[in-house]
């Protein structure tokens, strides 16, 4: 079921006591796809990192349905991901030793027995439906949009309702960015996710039903999507 | 409890408590590993940091080949110098230093030692527990071999009649023993003295070789036998009988002809008589009647505090090791800080980490050991050989029980202390290591 965001006072600062990122309110519908978007180093991945439960220094509310992230504990916020949030990075951060079915089928193997198989399957089919080959050969062969599909894969296997994903189109080239982009958007609305991509990407931010801005940590709503 | 654990076999006792000593270990890794499957991470990562992870293995099993090796190889020695006097029940010699006296006649190592005359070699040989009294006469060589002096019946009892080819027949015929490069039908000159203290062409007669022995794992290997009377002639010394009966060879000997002997060997009818024939030889002044196996214990004894003290430098390089292990794998987790946060990162329970690092961790240890124990083993092969080869005492090593539980505590213990490492990456911030 797709959960509701609702975001309050939160507030992360570094060690030094700079502060990093402020947002004092934002509500994503479940469903939504919201595109976040901001100069490098803005705190872009920062708001994504806290959103994940990520980061211990956050303060605030971070409230997926009834559930105030913040307020978990480190094994309870993972629990909370597991269930419910599936992670794309801009560098992938596959198993580079794995196959693509080991790396999207990877929730697999801290899960219960029960839903292991499921699991697998899901990701096999996810795979098939973005066109990656089922040969078992290692990823590191892979080239960097093949690499980030098996990565969508891996981040839709386990069925959740939040996707996040931070500069997802970042290290491809154009084709490939646009066709991670087709396959993001599509898989993300087919399946009623709720999606928050960070993305200096213009062709990924227009496909958003929102965006919204980040300038030195100040989260605002964007003045032209 | 205690009389049930008594009613076992010592290799079942033994067994159990390597199982005792594993226990641990296996019980870290059953509440660890349960119902997760880490291997296809585990096998990722050991291929992906191969190079510093063999090193590591390597490392390992260096260490832990050398405790092995050097407790193999004290125990391979101390079983081949017991077989090596076992044929040897008791000694009889002329009052002395037992241990001087054990070297000489067992394991042939050259001493000046006095000589029992004629009227104690035909008490010895006359008593009536006595099966056999062979004397024996040291202090010719030829080459490295010693050529020493005995009776046919010792032949018989050394090699229990094993011999290639047949017995003397005159004083001038040899038996050489089983690496001694003498072929049947060889003739040789032996010289006075022996191991760096030789007189060559001392003495003029030849011997012929008529025999040779099989192999016994002991410095006999390397000697040739010859009759007593020949010794005693080469020395041009009396031959142990009456003139009257000049071609006689071995007992009974006469006492008035009896140039004397460094040493008896001696085996009774019975065991029994064994211990009553050695206080009946013990004589003050006279002459002293001893077990090389008493004496070897005791030897062995001495050496206990040294293979204790050995054993616990084992223990305290082990702890060496075994710390060395955990802070080399504190800086191989380093190397996969990244990976470990994506897993963090996608929801992976905490004890999945741990689950991960530690089979990582085990997978190495396991390999380090199981490599190390072959490398100890041929380690302690290789040693064997060397003194083998210089001792003519057959040193076998094999892996003992003590071996097993060195490396059973070893493994538990460092098995236990992998959960630090692991421990420690699921403390790492996951922002902090996925942008590592």
């Amino acid at each position: 079921m797709p959960l509701p965001l609702d975001l309050l006072d939160l507030r992360v600062t570094n060690a030094r006591g700079r502060v990093l990122l402020d947002a004092p309110a934002l509500s994503v519908l479940p469903g939504e796809a919201v595109g976040i978007r901001g100069p490098s180093g803005a705190g872009k991945s920062t708001l994504l990192f806290a959103l994940a439960g990520l980061l211990p220094e956050a303060t605030g509310q971070v409230r997926w349905g009834k559930t105030q992230m913040l307020a978990l504990s480190p094994e309870a916020r993972a629990g909370f991901r597991a269930a419910h949030m599936g992670l794309i990075f801009q560098d992938f951060l596959l198993f580079e030793e794995l196959g693509a079915a080991a790396n999207a089928g990877m929730g697999a193997l801290f899960r219960h027995r029960s839903a292991r198989a499921t699991l697998k399957t899901r990701a096999a089919k996810i795979l098939a439906r973005l066109g990656v080959s089922d040969e078992p050969r290692n990823v590191a062969s892979f080239s960097g949009g093949e690499r980030q599909r098996v990565a969508v894969a891996r981040a839709l296997a386990h069925d959740p309702s939040i996707l996040l994903a931070d500069e997802p189109t970042a290290s491809l080239d154009r084709a490939a960015a646009d066709r991670l982009v087709d396959d993001l958007t599509t898989l993300a609305r087919t399946q009623g996710k709720t999606l928050i991509t960070v993305s200096h990407d213009r062709a990924l931010l227009e496909r958003m039903d929102r965006v919204l801005t980040i300038e030195n940590g100040q989260l605002s709503e964007a003045r032209d999507a | 409890m205690p009389d049930v654990w008594y009613t076992l076999s010592a290799d079942t006792q033994d067994a159990l408590f390597t199982l005792l000593l594993s226990l641990p270990a296996l019980l870290t890794g059953l509440v660890v590993l349960r119902s997760y499957a880490p291997g296809p991470l585990v096998r990722a990562l050991l291929w992906r940091f191969r190079w510093p992870n063999l090193m590591f293995v390597l490392l390992i099993a260096v260490s832990v080949g050398m405790g092995i090796g050097l407790i193999a190889q004290e125990r391979g020695l101390r079983h081949g110098t017991a077989a090596a006097a076992d044929k040897f029940d008791m000694i009889v010699a002329a009052p002395g230093s037992e241990i001087t006296m054990m070297l000489a006649s067992i394991f042939l190592q050259p001493s000046n030692v006095p000589l029992l005359d004629g009227a104690m070699y035909d008490a010895v040989a006359n008593h009536e527990q006595v099966a056999l009294a062979a004397p024996l006469g040291f202090g010719d060589s030829y080459g490295e071999a010693p050529v020493v002096g005995t009776i046919a019946d010792f032949v018989q009892h050394l090699t229990e009649g094993e011999i290639e080819g047949r017995m003397w027949q005159a004083p001038f015929e040899a038996i050489a023993g089983a690496y001694v490069s003498l072929e049947i039908g060889d003739q040789f000159t032996p010289a006075h003295g022996m191991s760096g203290n030789v007189q060559p062409g001392a003495h003029g007669d030849a011997y012929t070789v008529v025999a040779r022995m099989p192999a016994t794992g002991s410095p006999w290997d390397r000697a040739i036998l010859v009759p007593i009377e020949g010794v005693w002639a080469v020395h041009g010394l009396a031959n142990g009988h009456a003139p009257d009966k000049p071609t006689q060879l071995g007992p009974p000997f006469d006492a008035r002809f009896f140039p004397g002997t460094p040493a008896i060997v001696v085996k009774a009818n019975e065991l029994w008589a064994t211990y009553a024939l050695r206080a009946e030889f013990t004589r003050d002044g006279e002459s002293m009647a001893f077990f090389p196996g008493a004496v070897l214990a005791r030897l062995y004894a001495i050496m206990g505090d040294l293979r204790q003290a050995m054993t616990l430098m084992t223990l305290v390089t082990q702890s060496l090791v075994a710390t060395s292990v955990l802070v080399g794998l504190f800086i191989l987790t380093r190397l996969f800080r990244r990976q470990m946060a994506l897993l963090r990162a996608l929801g992976a329970p905490g004890r999945f980490i741990l689950s991960v690092v530690w089979s990582y961790a085990a997978a190495l240890l396991l390999a380090g050991s199981a490599l190390g124990m072959l490398f100890g083993l041929g380690a302690a092969q290789v040693l064997s050989r060397v003194v083998t080869a210089r001792t003519d005492i057959l040193v076998e090593p094999h892996l003992g029980w003590s071996e097993v539980h060195l490396l059973a505590g070893f493994v538990s213990v460092t098995l236990i202390l992998s959960l630090l490492p692991a421990w420690a990456v699921l403390r790492r911030p996951v922002v902090e290591g996925l942008r590592s």
